[in-house]
């Protein structure tokens, strides 16, 4: 029998750089939150997921022990960026296949832990160890999508003042600024053609979704559908790679898309993995918003605002809510869940019925990304 | 004794340790290997075809020595023991593999799809401080 998730509880700290927290701390936040707001008690979780990058041995069982909520099933979950992403996935399957009625799913990291700079990523990798970091894999990525697209630098800091325009109004966006343009080309250079605005921030967050079944969510009231929940892995190449539109994205997208029965043209409202502004307009293409090269005319035309005919990350995204990797897909869940209610208070987008998450990331030789999540919820 | 560890420390160092390259009439070649039942050819070398599975008779072959530089970027960030800035890219190599390096120019000196040619040279410093030397490109 399969039976179909649903979120009845969201809650998320606030992103930012927390390192006077302990990471159980910040953990705990969010967590009790979320059972506020599915109406529950500790007792009600059946089975808890926890994704992390950095987090270290057990952060699952070193966050619930502390408010007494283990001897129930806990697993860990990495996958990079789509750690949490992955860990809802396995929340949706434990629903589906009847083994659990409430499960609590728990997206964490604490980057100020790791003393700043680059993520630090895997010291075999045989890139890694000649000069492969995040930013140079998306600043190659826009550098070739320019060249093929026309892109122009000016598109890039468009898309860095939209979602500033958007965290402004976000009260748990790291960044709550408003920047122009011009202010993020006269940022300095990180990897050129991206500045350091056109960069996701590092911090500290967490967050935590309460999933369950139809009955459960409809006794708390405005239930929210899991319609799709899909992960894919990158495709291992060693020869020519497109590296202007991301396969992996387009690949588990339309997984997605099949999965709820509906369009890209469908989504409402969307919460995208924008690390780098560049990213952000080639997945509006590999998502399907539009045609190669359309994300141009979206950008200057400013569809994707929160009042645009396509909004995109209304909370800001990952460049202004910021990009505390593991907690990241689960923050992604909470502001969809909100939009959907018609609670995200000032940067709701006007009548949201479909919404659409995707958390792609991870680096290592011979992959567009090690792995990519996207989930739609609906009404 | 810290004099007789630094008589003892290595000038260089190699990446990978295990060289897979080759020097010959003034030219430097990757060691790939080719897969004998469907063609798929691979850097580094590998003991199993990943497109086919075949696991017999891959045997190490050299790889072109030239090719196009397909995107590249110029690194502000700080990492330890690299340069700063310093220039990496991928480069297609004329028998089809991709292969990332960095390239021995800045990125005002390069364009998308620059014809390059491999080299040796310094990359980074090992934490010691000891250079370390590996493939990387330059233009033609």
């Amino acid at each position: 029998m399969i039976n179909a998730a649903y979120i009845s509880g969201v809650a998320m700290t606030r992103f930012g750089k927390q390192p006077e927290r302990t990471i159980e701390e910040l953990g705990r936040e969010p967590l009790l939150k979320a059972l506020k707001d599915a109406g529950i008690e500790r007792r009600d979780v059946d089975e808890v997921f926890c994704g992390s990058l950095f987090g270290g041995t057990l952060i699952g069982q070193r966050i619930l022990r502390d408010i007494g909520m283990t001897r129930i099933p806990i697993t860990n979950v990495e996958n990079a960026c789509s750690s949490s992403s992955a860990a809802l996935r396995e929340a949706c399957a434990a629903i589906a296949v009847g083994r659990a009625e409430t499960v609590l799913v728990i997206g964490i990291d604490q980057l100020t832990r790791l003393g700043g700079g680059t993520i630090p990523l895997e010291k075999t990798d045989i890139e890694v160890n000649l000069g492969f970091a995040m930013p140079a894999l998306y600043a190659m990525r826009a550098r070739r999508y320019m060249h093929e697209t026309g892109a122009t630098s000016q598109h890039l800091a468009m898309v860095a003042a939209k979602a500033h325009e958007a965290g402004a109004l976000n009260p748990y966006a790291q960044f709550q600024n408003r920047l122009t343009p011009e202010e993020v080309l006269a940022s300095r250079m990180i990897a050129d053609p991206l500045t350091l605005y056109m960069c996701c921030p590092t911090g500290d967050g967490a967050a935590a979704v309460v999933v369950t079944t139809q009955k459960r969510a409809a006794a708390r009231g405005k239930p929210v559908r899991v319609a799709a929940s899909t992960l894919q892995s990158g495709l291992y190449k060693t020869g020519f790679r497109d590296m202007a539109t991301s396969e992996l994205t387009v690949r588990t997208s339309k997984l997605a898309y099949e999965a709820a029965g509906i369009g890209p043209e469908d989504i409402d409202v969307a919460e995208i993995h924008d690390a780098f502004t560049s990213a952000e307009m080639m997945y509006y293409e590999s998502l399907g918003f539009c045609g190669k090269g359309g994300a141009l005319g979206m950008v200057e035309r400013g569809d994707t605002k929160i009042d645009g005919a396509k909004p995109v990350n209304p909370s800001g995204g990952l460049l202004c809510r910021g990009h505390p990797v593991g907690a990241t897909g689960v923050a992604q869940i909470c502001e969809a869940v909100w939009q959907l209610r018609g609670e995200a208070g000032k940067h709701q987008v006007k009548g949201a019925k479909v919404a659409l998450t995707h958390c792609t990331g991870g680096g290592i030789s011979g992959l567009d990304h090690g792995a990519c999540a996207v989930h739609i919820l609906t009404t | 004794m810290t004099v007789a560890k630094a008589e003892l420390k290595p000038d260089r160092e190699y990446f990978p340790a295990s060289k897979p390259w080759k020097e010959a009439n003034g030219e430097v070649r990757l060691i790939g290997m080719r897969c004998p039942v469907c063609g798929t050819r691979a850097f580094p070398a590998k003991d199993i075809c990943h497109e086919c599975g075949n696991e017999k008779g891959l045997e190490p072959t050299l790889l072109s020595p030239t090719g196009t530089l397909y995107s590249f970027t110029e690194m502000h960030a700080v990492l330890k023991g690299f340069p700063s800035p310093y220039v990496v890219g991928y480069v297609d190599l004329e028998d089809g593999v991709r292969v990332f390096g960095q390239i021995e120019h800045s990125a005002a000196e390069l364009k998308v799809d620059e014809p390059v040619r491999l080299v040796l040279g310094q990359v980074r410093t090992n934490p010691d401080g000891v250079p370390v030397i590996s493939y990387k490109f330059r233009k033609r």
